[in-house]
């Protein structure tokens, strides 16, 4: 469906030409003029403006009447006024009504000092109200839902929550009861307000009628900052604004990006924070989705004495001692890690997810592959994708953005379920069918003849289609055939050669994709490169600790025994337990992994929570950090490379998951050569040839597609579709001079040492050797050699 | 008399009775014409609106944009403007008349659908309307093919539940699609995005009930009734201190003192009138010297008025004027529907001061407070029911200053409070806000 076209017009806003685009809402055009015309009821967001709140009035030349700035799209030569009496008059009147029944209790409100009523009052309202009559009074305040708080005196009747819940989040659940003065906002009897999205209500509101419970009286305005980042709880991975106060996370806000969330936040990403910090045991607003229970039965009475149940946020190092969990130092708990791994060597697996960035799966996949010589690494739940497959469908051209969502014709849903897998996208459906009448279908991978038909179909309705589909399409043993039929569909409806149509894959894990990309598959190296060896896929890998062919398991923020886990879930639709939901699938009884990690001699973990699996199974737990406390980078699943930064001090004593890895890999006899969050970082963009060139400020705050930076090569070399020799692919580009210049420009000093090592990314070969490669797998990584055959002009590291 | 002409005639609610009388004729002529020369007709009748607002009724149904799609028609019969009685005495005793008028105007207009809104307080009428409309789709003026034509026209009459804002158009469309009633936001304009978005003639029952009268007389002659920019004739509902309240037709253009004093008999003896609503109750009142204006759109509004929905209230001496305004402020506090600020809590402040003034605890400051509130609605809301009181109460502090005033100082001096009385301190606070 065509984007909206914008042609700029010019029209003179108190004297000043102001050149805008044509259509733009007035109060949206003057802003190009740097004039503000202050607005209640407005919110683009939320579709047409109701032109309620009456706060926008204008003068416009030829127009009788005062216009309201919110509704009025600007054409060219339009003349208006915003600083007349006139207008100063109805704007100071609009002011003095909105405030004959508000409260005007701000020295105790939770708004004060960030309230656009109190703002605009300031800066447009008349300094006094002539208003002496007693004020309207409501019951206050009201549990509106379990998260929320009403405050119906302060309300001002902006419309904007009740136009969330019946235009946006759809759920219908709010309505304006009463009329004229006596109106208030809540739900048609009263039951709780309890809806996926119900707590951007409480950032919509313009004034503090509807409050955070969770916030509410924790922090003011002045006592706190603001930090961005990006939240890891969902593959969504919607970018938040933290509030911070005293190294605590007190509450998340939507940090608006219309690529990502469109400004909004789902309920878990808005109120589960202080879960993932504090524990669920801890804290009473946790998120309810996470069990409390309180004790440990695999741990004995002295480990509960010290605290440590499931549950509980891990802040120190863990370690099992005598079959009870105790806090241990980190030296100890890197001892004991280090020594199991050793002794289990190249029969070590590992898997990561969760939280887990990019530059911690890159380091643990270096760690299994040159510390200890396996390849026994996966973030796939549901087993290894062949990985010419994963490289054809991760093709550029064929990767829809979250904004295709919206303005496609259609959207196919496959094997995906938005509200569950990434709640944000459930809502950019929804705007894509009401506002531009895109047409919506679902399809499962169980009978492909049936896909193959719904996509059709869908496909006449016009050239965008795109097909959201969810990482379990291809999860399992026909995983491959599937795959292969998705991507022979998509060449069949030429998804590749149509702007706004694709493939949007909804990966089970958060960062699902960034962990493959990053090197974390059983059978590709970073950035989808040949590896040097294959290893063992997640569900082979349980097969093998259960079977004792592998004795030692590495989970990176993964728990395959927690209900919560895509691994879980993973295991279970492998065993053909059916397509149970990404995350919401509890573990069969029988599942793979319990006997998995009853056998594997030594299982060492990252885990931010101690969750069920890990309580009873690990040996040594390293805390890990949340969201906040980190820092790296992520990838989104349409290939936005996203900062995660670090809003507040690590839980405790955590150690950064990358510095964990690093120590590890050093006392298991091989230096990383990573000292700082920007050395991984930047290790990470070397090794993916398509992140090559890419810099942390560059990804800034608002994250960079590299599918658009790499556009050049990508569809000179790799087509939509993909195409049989690798050589021509993204996957196995070199480096250019030119990239390679731009890519170090501080050489650190371990790079003089003559006998460093380079890290194994076979995109440092050219193409045509890479088969020969995959026999030369060594297990001590210390003895391979550089490559040989660089490309003329790479820098030689070894 | 073309809407009033055989109002009386027992048993014209039924269809051989209103055949009898020549109805379904004008309907007959109007199919054989061509939709366009209907519409010409109707431009050319310059026939304005009767439901309040006065927008020529021709016009109105050529805005809406040509082509084939889903078009309706609707009657707003939510007759509530305090005063107005007329459609109800039309629909109760002449049901095929607005039928009619009804199927000629959406011939015009090319609407397949229509739909006439009731209030709900009216059971009787509606029951009539059924009834009428029940005998009118069996003889098949309404419905498929209508009368062997290529057009069709589905009728239904839908009860509101009693609000007023319902009256007002947006908020109507939104009440028959099953919503809140409450106004939307113009432009869209109905004529382009009514009902269900369709494009929507929306009209009043006394317009469209005009329709078949002007299809049988001709354009021309119609307009050669009233005046030059309100022609035809009008229905006019009076009310209040007059010896003979009712229903008269008149023709536009007629001095209002002949309709008043003519027509209604006058005040009762021995009272003189001390104002009157020319146009229901949300029109500015006018005072005994403008009872000689000739009573049509244009003079109305130049004497600072309007002619509204056609509802004259007439006001005599035995009325205080704060009373009136307090029944006038709490009939509108009541129906605004609190979407927009100036009207929710500018007829809820209005209220507050006139009880105030009421019950001796104002001072002469809040009548300029009052009146600025009413400046600050008017011309600020987003449909005109805050006008609707503003206007009103304005002009009554406007025309009868001297009388609030006394009325204050009576009121105070009841409570125990003249000036003179109040401490210094308090003086102050009285005054607060208006320095």
């Amino acid at each position: 469906m065509p984007r909206p076209q914008t042609r700029t017009i010019t029209l003179t806003i108190d004297g000043r030409e102001v050149d805008a685009p044509e259509n733009a809402m007035l109060v949206d055009a003057a802003k190009h003029g740097d004039v503000e015309i202050p607005v209640f009821c407005y919110e683009p967001k939320l579709g047409n403006p109701v032109g309620a709140c009456r706060m926008c009035l204008v003068e416009i030349e030829g127009i009788g009447k005062l216009q309201t700035g919110c509704s009025t799209p600007v054409k060219d030569g339009m003349v208006v006024h915003t600083q007349t009496e006139r207008v100063k008059e109805a704007q100071k009147s609009v002011v003095e009504f909105l405030l004959i029944n508000h409260p005007l209790d701000c020295p105790v409100c939770d708004k004060g000092g960030e309230c656009p009523l109190q703002d605009i009052s300031f800066g447009w309202g008349g300094g006094i109200s002539r208003f002496i009559e007693p004020k309207r009074h409501f019951v206050k305040p009201l549990e509106l839902s379990p998260k929320i708080a009403i405050d119906r005196e302060r309300c001002i009747l902006c419309y904007r929550c009740v136009r969330f819940s019946q235009e946006i989040s759809e759920d219908y659940q709010l309505v304006l009861l009463q009329r004229g003065a006596h109106s208030f906002v809540s739900t048609f009897d009263g039951h709780p307000y309890v809806a996926p999205f119900s707590g951007n209500i409480i950032e919509l509101c313009p004034v503090g009628a509807l409050t955070s419970r969770s916030y509410r009286f924790r922090a003011r305005p002045w006592d706190i900052e603001d930090a961005g980042s990006v939240c890891t709880l969902c593959p969504a991975q919607c970018n938040v604004s933290l509030t911070v106060r005293d190294e605590r996370v007190m509450r998340v806000l939507s940090r608006e990006h219309s690529e990502v969330d469109d400004g909004w936040l789902c309920d878990r990403g808005r109120f589960a924070y202080p879960a993932l910090a504090e524990g669920t045991g801890s804290n009473a607003g946790g998120d309810p989705t996470i069990e409390v229970r309180e004790g440990n039965p695999a741990a004995g009475n002295g480990a509960v004495a010290r605290g440590v149940r499931v549950g509980m946020r891990v802040s120190e190092p863990l370690l099992r001692d005598g079959g009870e969990l105790r806090p241990v130092s980190w030296e100890r708990a890197l001892e004991e890690a280090a020594a199991g791994l050793k002794r289990a060597g190249a029969k070590t697996a590992a898997l990561a997810g969760g939280g887990a960035t990019n530059e911690e799966g890159f380091l643990l996949s270096r760690l299994m592959r040159e510390a200890l010589g396996s390849s026994d690494v996966d973030s796939r739940p549901g087993g290894a994708l062949d990985l010419q497959l994963a490289r054809e469908l991760a093709a550029p051209s064929l990767q829809a953005k979250v904004s295709d969502l919206e303005f496609a014709h259609a959207v196919l849903v496959l094997d995906c379920e938005p509200i569950v897998d990434a709640p944000i996208l459930d809502l950019r459906l929804r705007k894509g069918v009401r506002r531009h009448d895109m047409k919506l279908a679902r399809a499962s991978g169980d009978d492909l003849d049936a896909l193959r038909d719904t996509a059709r179909q869908l496909s006449q309705q016009g050239e965008e289609l795109v097909i959201l589909w969810g990482e379990r399409f291809v999860a399992g043993r026909d995983g491959d055939e599937r795959a292969r039929a998705l991507l022979d569909l998509a060449a069949e409806l030429a998804l590749g050669e149509t702007d706004g149509a694709g493939l949007l894959e909804i990966p089970a894990a958060s960062n699902g994709r960034g962990l493959r990309e990053s090197g974390v598959l059983p059978n590709a190296g970073p950035g989808l490169s040949e590896p040097e060896a294959e290893g063992r896929d997640a569900p082979a890998i349980a097969a093998a600790l259960a079977a004792g062919e592998l004795s030692a398991v590495y989970l990176l923020e993964v728990d395959p025994l927690s209900a919560s886990d895509p691994f879980a879930a993973g295991a279970s639709a492998d065993a053909g337990a059916g397509a149970a939901g990404n995350g919401t699938g509890a573990p069969a009884a029988d599942s793979p992994w319990q006997d998995a990690l009853e056998r594997a001699s030594t299982v060492v973990a990252h885990a931010t929570l101690l969750s069920e699996g890990i309580a009873e199974h690990a040996n040594v737990i390293f805390p890990a950090g949340s969201y906040a406390e980190k820092e790296g980078t992520v990838t989104h699943p349409d290939g936005r490379l996203q900062r995660v930064r670090q809003a507040v001090a690590l839980a405790g004593s955590t150690r950064p998951g990358w510095q964990v890895i690093a120590e590890l890999s050093q006392r298991l006899g091989v230096d990383l050569d990573v000292y700082n969050e920007k050395e991984a970082s930047q290790q990470l963009f070397d090794a993916v040839s398509f992140y090559e060139g890419v810099t942390l400020e560059e990804i800034g705050g608002r994250g960079v597609r590299w599918q658009e930076r790499v556009q050049a090569f990508a569809t000179a070399g790799g087509g939509a579709g993909g195409t049989d020799s690798p050589a021509e692919t993204p996957y196995s580009h070199g480096y250019t001079e030119s990239a390679k210049a731009d890519i170090q420009p501080t050489p650190s000093p371990a790079e003089s040492e003559p006998n460093h090592q380079p890290y194994p990314s076979a995109q440092q070969h050219s193409g045509a050797d890479t088969e020969t490669h995959g026999a030369d797998t060594d297990t001590e990584a210390s003895d391979r050699d550089g490559p040989s055959s660089d490309p003329p002009g790479t820098e030689q590291r070894g | 008399m073309l809407l009033l002409k055989d109002i009386d005639e027992p048993g014209l609610n039924t269809l051989p009775v209103y055949e009898a009388r020549g109805g379904y004729a004008a309907l007959r002529k109007a199919l054989e014409m061509t939709p366009a020369d209907v519409l010409s007709e109707l431009e050319a009748s310059g026939l304005r609106g009767r439901g309040g607002a006065g927008f020529q009724m021709g016009k109105k149904v050529s805005f809406l944009p040509q082509g084939s799609m889903d078009k309706y028609l609707v009657c707003n019969a939510d007759e509530s403007e305090p005063g107005t009685f007329k459609d109800r005495e039309l629909m109760q005793k002449n049901p095929h008349l607005l039928i009619e008028g009804i199927v000629i105007a959406s011939y015009a207009a090319g609407a397949d659908r229509s739909f006439i809104y009731i209030r709900g307080e009216y059971v009787l009428q509606a029951d009539v309307l059924d009834a009428a409309l029940a005998q009118a789709r069996e003889a098949g003026y309404v419905g498929e093919q209508i009368l062997g034509s290529d057009h069709s026209l589905s009728l239904v009459v839908h009860r509101g539940a009693g609000a007023y804002i319902c009256g007002e158009e947006t908020g109507l469309l939104d009440s028959l699609e099953g919503k809140r009633g409450n106004p939307r936001l113009k432009p869209p304009f109905p004529a382009n995005q009514g009902l269900y978005q369709g494009p929507t003639l929306i009209n009043n029952v006394e317009t469209l009930s005009t329709v078949p009268a002007i299809m049988t007389m001709g354009a021309k002659q119609y307009a050669e009734l009233g005046v030059q920019t309100s022609t035809g004739t009008k229905l006019v509902s009076i009310s209040g201190h007059v010896q003979r309240p009712g229903n008269y037709e008149i023709e536009l253009g007629i001095p209002a003192r002949e309709i008043i004093y003519g027509l209604a008999g006058g005040p009762p003896v021995g009272s003189e009138i001390k104002c009157w609503f020319p146009g229901g109750s949300s029109a500015p009142v006018l005072t005994p010297d403008d009872l000689d204006v000739p009573y049509d759109f244009d003079s109305l509004a130049k004497a600072g008025s309007m002619l509204g929905s056609g509802a004259i209230i007439v006001v005599d001496d035995s009325t205080p004027i704060v009373e009136l305004a307090l029944k006038v402020a709490m009939f509108y506090r009541h129906e605004s529907c609190g979407k927009c600020t100036p009207c929710r809590e500018g007829t809820n402040w209005t209220v507050k001061m006139l009880q105030r003034i009421d019950s001796g605890e104002a001072t002469p400051m809040d009548l300029d407070i009052m009146a600025s509130v009413q400046d600050h609605i008017i011309g600020n809301c987003l449909c005109v029911l805050g006008d609707a009181m503003a206007m009103p109460i304005g002009s009554m502090i406007a025309k009868f200053r001297d009388e609030f005033e006394a009325h204050i100082e009576a009121a105070r001096a009841r409570a125990g409070l003249t000036l003179g009385s109040v401490p210094a301190d308090e003086q102050a606070l009285l005054a607060h806000g208006t320095s």
